[in-house]
């Protein structure tokens, strides 16, 4: 192909993407680079507030007022501070602290449980130490429970697909705010499942009143609500299984496992890369549930910091710090498989 | 032609509960507004739209982004917001931005015309910066029947409502109290309700320095930790919404809770305990001392980067927060002008209030501070860690945040 018709044809893909993707994620590393805020003065105040029945109470204090320009428009400070805003928002000074700290060593045991206290004691290490364990604690059963799933809908008779591929990929179809909620509702005090389990006789359980319970439970919604992703993939991937090496292998004498080892799962192996990727980078951006459940106490996630820092802290600088330790987060938890990829495309070439 | 109908019902629905009183807005234009998306604010739009003639367009925007949203229009060059509808926590950042325009020249031209009460101004220094209607506070709600069973007395300190929340729980009540320590944010609300109450602050007003470190704020936060013993263990989970359920559902004896729930706990749809709660002001966290609890106003802003007409906007706000709104309306909320009527719903807010319960602060520093407490105490409630220490890590996160926003100087 000559190479102007190459940059023809990939030109709309490349402004789309430059338009879509990288602009954007410019923009996030520019804002994450700078401070931004409006000039503020001390100013001894009286503010007037309302009661009612023509009531009124003064309330004076020394109070930030903004600095006013000429046009009566607050002067805005719009400065560049280089990468102090990821530092502040991975809170390295405190990690550092904690690190340089003299501490008693008695047993490494002691030391080892001393420093994760300390260190899930710092926000954004804490949210970090739960977004790992979300991402690393989903992966494999969402692609165990998604293979599962293809195989078994593969083998139901033809009229019962459809209403089993439906039923399947309906966590997926669902809003995670919903879901979550759902899921949330579950546990309640009172709710269907604690009361279950007090009518069984085994008392009463509050899986919403500790770090282990309530991680549980959302590592197990976001299986249950990954895998009909994973299924979906994964059975469309089945039905591309060559018959030819199947039928030899059968002839050769190999079992189902054995068929399934050697044949089927080489078979769909890129697509269980994909799989693998893709959630990995929806795992590490766990929002939802945490946002529902909100107990960010037990269970926060990095993406959560940067919503709390955006709403709560009106800091959209800081927030922009956050999102951009996600991407760097996951681009470090792609590495592994980018380089395999690449490796096999290098091999096949 | 079912569609017709549904479409029908909801032309009738939207239609203001007010027979159309007349508006005297005059001149012409186009004025949009925007506010978060509640009942009352409902009626005020609707209430507003009533002024729309040839030549005047009134458009209410009602959306639970609001507040990103009103940021980001009184931000721009030109707002396509002519109004907006704010409470404490949301004006703060406007204000401190420097972004609202004074209303003092038009509330002194319409004073008259539209009956404007003092207390429905929120001044700044001498700048009225917005038209508050109504005010909302946290108080206490308890069974009264369980109460009454007991032989427990309406508490009127933590003391006494730790000592009823003990008899009640020997009692065989379980988790005799709730409040909403679930999300980070209602978590550091209670805490601060409860700081100021007991004479502490969250900033020096002089420095800007966090004063969250001080014998009378641990004691705050040990109190909220002693009432963590008689809650559900799952609290840590639940927001205002979902003590509302707890109270409803009769899991709980009493709780802290936003006054305008009140009636909600008579709705035989949703509650289990119709007529059995009683409503009292937020108790007090020492003897004789104020009710431990803060007040919060919504009103209306106009920015100064509007593209419409500030005195046409103006005029439309207050044809929707006059007198006749309010008479014919009184149930729907507490409003701040004097021919309110308090209901049973409402009394214990205008006694909480009324005791000496302060306004929610409204500057940047508290919300910098609320948002760091929100993220650190929960750490003390769950048992990790002391009361002080759990502050002072509030502490120097309160200092980064306000260093980072220039409130602090490094």
């Amino acid at each position: 192909m000559k190479r102007k018709s190459f940059l023809l044809f990939v030109a709309p893909s490349v402004v789309s993407m430059l338009l879509l993707i990288a602009m954007p994620l410019a923009g996030v590393v520019y804002l994450a680079l700078h401070q931004s805020y409006v000039k503020t003065e001390l100013v001894e105040l009286t503010t007037e507030v309302p009661l009612f029945g023509g009531l009124k109470r003064q309330v004076t204090r020394t109070v930030p007022q903004p600095v006013l320009d000429e046009n009566g428009r607050g002067v805005k400070v719009w400065k560049f501070v280089g990468a102090d805003n990821i530092v502040q928002a991975a809170e390295v000074e405190g990690l550092d602290e904690i690190l340089s700290g003299a501490r008693e060593v008695t047993s490494l045991r002691g030391f080892i449980s001393e420093l994760h206290r300390e260190i899930t004691n710092v926000d954004f290490w804490s949210a970090l130490e739960f977004t790992l364990l979300y991402t690393f604690g989903t992966t494999p059963f969402v692609l165990l429970i998604g293979l599962g799933l293809a195989l078994g809908v593969d083998r139901a008779s033809e009229r019962l697909r459809g209403t089993m591929v439906f039923v399947s990929i309906l966590p997926m179809i669902v809003t995670p705010v919903v879901s979550s909620l759902a899921v949330y509702w579950l546990f309640l005090d009172g709710a269907v499942i604690a009361s279950l389990i007090e009518a069984l006789g085994f008392g009463r359980f509050y899986f919403l009143a500790d770090q282990l319970t309530i991680r549980t439970v959302i590592v197990a919604y976001g299986i249950w609500w990954a895998a009909p992703f994973a299924f979906i993939i994964l059975y469309a991937g089945l039905q591309t299984v060559p018959r030819d090496p199947l039928e030899a292998a059968m002839i050769d004498g190999a079992s189902a496992w054995q068929r399934l080892r050697y044949v089927v799962i080489p078979h769909l192996m890129p697509l269980l890369a994909v799989i693998t990727v893709i959630h990995v980078m929806d795992a590490y951006r766990v929002f939802e549930p945490i946002l529902v459940f909100g107990a960010s106490v037990f269970a926060n996630s990095v993406q959560y910091l940067t919503y709390y820092t955006l709403s709560y802290e009106d800091n959209a600088n800081k927030a922009a710090a956050y999102a951009i330790l996600t991407v760097i987060g996951v681009v470090i938890l792609l590495i592994p498989v980018l380089v395999h990829t690449y490796r096999d495309q290098a091999t096949r070439r | 032609m079912k569609f017709k109908y549904i479409v029908a019902a909801a032309a009738l629905a939207a239609l203001p509960s007010t027979a159309l009183a007349e508006c005297k807005v005059e001149g012409s234009g186009e004025v949009n507004v925007i506010s978060n998306f509640f009942e009352t604010l409902e009626l005020i739009a609707n209430t507003m739209k009533e002024c729309e003639r040839d030549g005047l367009v009134v458009d209410a925007k009602l959306t639970t982004e609001h507040r990103s949203e009103t940021e980001q229009s009184f931000a721009a060059g030109s707002s396509p917001f002519d109004a907006a509808a704010v409470a404490n926590s949301s004006i703060t950042l406007l204000q401190a931005r420097g972004q609202l325009r004074p209303l003092n020249d038009l509330v002194d031209k319409y004073r008259d015309t539209y009956d404007i009460e003092d207390q429905m101004l929120i001044r700044f220094g001498d700048d009225i910066m917005a038209i508050a209607f109504m005010v909302n506070a946290q108080h206490f709600y308890y069974r009264k029947d369980l109460f009454e069973e007991h032989g427990l007395a309406v508490p009127k300190t933590y003391d006494e409502l730790l000592a009823a929340a003990k008899t009640l729980k020997a009692a065989g009540i379980e988790h005799p109290y709730g409040a909403a320590f679930g999300n980070s944010w209602e978590l550091a609300n209670e805490y601060v309700n409860l700081l100021l109450a007991n004479g502490g602050q969250l900033f020096d007003p002089a420095t800007s320095e966090p004063a969250f470190e001080t014998p009378e704020a641990v004691e705050a936060l040990e109190i909220l930790g002693a009432l963590f013993e008689y809650m559900s263990p799952n609290s840590m989970s639940l927001d205002f919404g979902g003590v509302k359920r707890q109270l409803q559902q009769g899991d709980i004896a009493m709780a802290i809770q936003w006054g305008d729930q009140a009636p909600t706990m008579d709705n035989a749809d949703e509650s289990t305990v119709v007529g059995k709660i009683g409503y009292a002001p937020a108790p007090a966290t020492r003897e004789g001392g104020p009710p431990a609890s803060t007040f919060w106003w919504d009103g209306y802003v106009i920015p100064k980067n509007l593209d419409g007409d500030p005195d046409v906007t103006f005029q439309v706000i207050m044809h929707a927060l006059g007198a006749e709104t309010v008479a014919k309306n009184n149930d729907t909320t507490l409003w701040i002008r004097s021919n309110y009527q308090p209901t049973q719903y409402t009394a214990a807010i205008t006694e909480t209030v009324m005791g000496g319960a302060p306004p929610y602060p409204m500057n940047p520093q508290s919300s910098l501070a609320h948002s760091s407490l929100g993220e650190n105490i929960s750490d003390f409630i769950t048992g990790k860690e002391s009361a002080a220490q759990s502050l002072a890590d509030a502490a120097k996160a309160y200092r980064a945040a306000a260093r980072e926003q220039g409130l602090l100087a490094n």
